[in-house]
């Protein structure tokens, strides 16, 4: 049986328990309950974004999965999603669905990652998000549920289920939901949007295959030059030649930035240069996967190639001195894209 | 909720193409006279633990010959062309992963 216009497949149930149990056992939640991914819901959810049902959202060419706005409605209506949230939904999917972006290894990685959801713009505060205290954490329903319905579809559609093609060694928190704003009062730069090339009427969702973040305290001094050292270090954590590394700057730590005058290019080439360490000190500390690339043991590896692959921005509550540091899984290229939104 | 004859109407999230069944390549009856190929995807040790199986293979089978493709990354799929002019090289083959 199928809906008029909606193709998907239905379900019938005698009521919301049983919906659930449907769900949980069929492997098709991430262990929490859903919202009853009724036509209507679906309904309002495409209605919101103008969007018809077949429409495209994105094609993933490895595992050759073609993302209907459908199938991403019933994962975001699952996920208990409002329909302003979709437009921010259906932009990250169509993010991951870039080859450079690599879905299909990031999804079935031993390592621990997730697509984490950046989004940045007036949008962010239009739907609600939470761009400060707590942002990374539970309460906030846009953020919560905008990340959970990206993960949704990952799962659902996708096929990337753990224990199945997911085969992380540890998995991830983020596996449930991790999406959150850039702080854009407490920046003293362009906006992400406009870093990566939008203009400031945009609003922009990135999306990464993130590893989990680390958290850097500083304390005792305001000297970039100082603090930015134990940032590049937590950097060295992650490893040698990742993707990217995106650091978060809490209000407090971007006024000392501020306050010194280091521009956001000058924050990147000097976490990029500090993050580097000779070939034979990764080596001996067995983080290199292919030690014979590096003949020269004296070469200086960074934790990224170049400082272009640091992305820097405000984040998080005006209360504490913290930095937080997220790297981009193997060789995957985080993407931008523009939100749109149907005036 | 949407209700129908008291009942509580759901719509499915999986992807429901059709990409037909997975096919098998057809299986040799035996590996005797066979070319062998192996097919490394770049992990550490990957080239050594198909050269244990393979000699460990030609045990028990009167292999003709073995052909080896490393396709340079575990995370990325191999080059198509390059994955085809191997296919064509040999009659069977053994992928590996291996760290």
């Amino acid at each position: 049986m199928t809906s008029p216009n909606l193709t998907s497949l239905q379900h019938q149930f005698a009521d919301w328990e049983q919906v659930q149990e449907y769900y949980l056992a069929a492997n098709l939640t991430d262990g929490l309950p859903i919202v009853p991914p009724t036509e209507t819901r679906v309904q309002a959810m495409l209605e919101y974004s103008g969007l018809a049902p077949d429409q495209v959202i994105g094609f993933e060419s490895i595992r050759q999965k073609q993302i209907t706005a459908e199938k991403v409605a019933i994962n975001a209506v699952m996920a208990g999603c409002r329909p302003e949230y979709f437009p921010v939904v259906t932009s990250a999917i169509s993010a991951c669905c870039e080859p450079v972006f690599n879905l299909h290894a990031s999804s079935t990685s031993t390592n621990g990652v997730t697509v984490m959801v950046l989004v940045s713009g007036e949008y962010a505060q239009e739907i609600g998000m939470n761009s400060s205290t707590g942002l990374m954490g539970p309460s906030n329903h846009a953020n919560a549920s905008i990340g959970r319905a990206v993960n949704l579809v990952k799962t659902n559609f996708y096929g990337s289920v753990p224990q199945e093609m997911d085969n992380s060694t540890f998995g991830h928190p983020g596996k449930y939901t991790f999406c959150f704003a850039e702080n854009l009062e407490a920046g003293i730069w362009p906006s992400l949007a406009m870093d990566k090339g939008f203009d400031n009427h945009s609003s922009t969702v990135t999306a990464v295959a993130a590893y989990s973040p680390l958290q850097v305290s500083v304390f005792g001094g305001k000297d970039p030059d100082a603090f930015l050292l134990g940032i590049a270090h937590a950097m060295i954590g992650l490893g040698p030649s990742i993707s990217e590394v995106f650091v978060a700057l809490s209000p407090e730590v971007m006024k000392y930035v501020d306050d010194a005058g280091w521009s956001r290019r000058q924050v990147q080439e000097f976490l990029w240069e500090k993050a580097r360490l000779p070939a034979k000190e990764w080596i001996s500390w067995r983080r290199v996967e292919h030690p014979d690339r590096f003949p020269d043991k004296d070469q200086l590896v960074g934790c990224v190639a170049d400082p272009d692959r640091i992305t820097v921005f405000a984040a998080g509550g005006a209360a504490g001195v913290y930095v937080d540091v997220i790297g981009s899984w193997g060789n995957s290229r985080p993407v931008t894209r523009k939100i749109e939104v149907r005036s | 909720m949407t209700n129908l004859e008291n009942k509580l109407i759901t719509l499915d999230p999986r992807d429901e193409s059709d990409h037909g069944p997975a096919v098998r390549a057809p299986r040799p009856h035996t590996l005797d006279g066979k070319t062998l190929g192996l097919l490394s995807n770049n992990k550490p040790h990957s080239e050594e633990l198909l050269q244990m199986i393979a000699e460990n293979i030609k045990k028990i089978y009167d292999i003709k010959d073995t052909v080896e493709y490393n396709k340079g990354s575990h995370q990325w799929p191999a080059n198509p062309e390059a994955l085809k002019e191997f296919a064509d090289k040999c009659d069977v083959a053994i992928h590996a992963t291996a760290e």
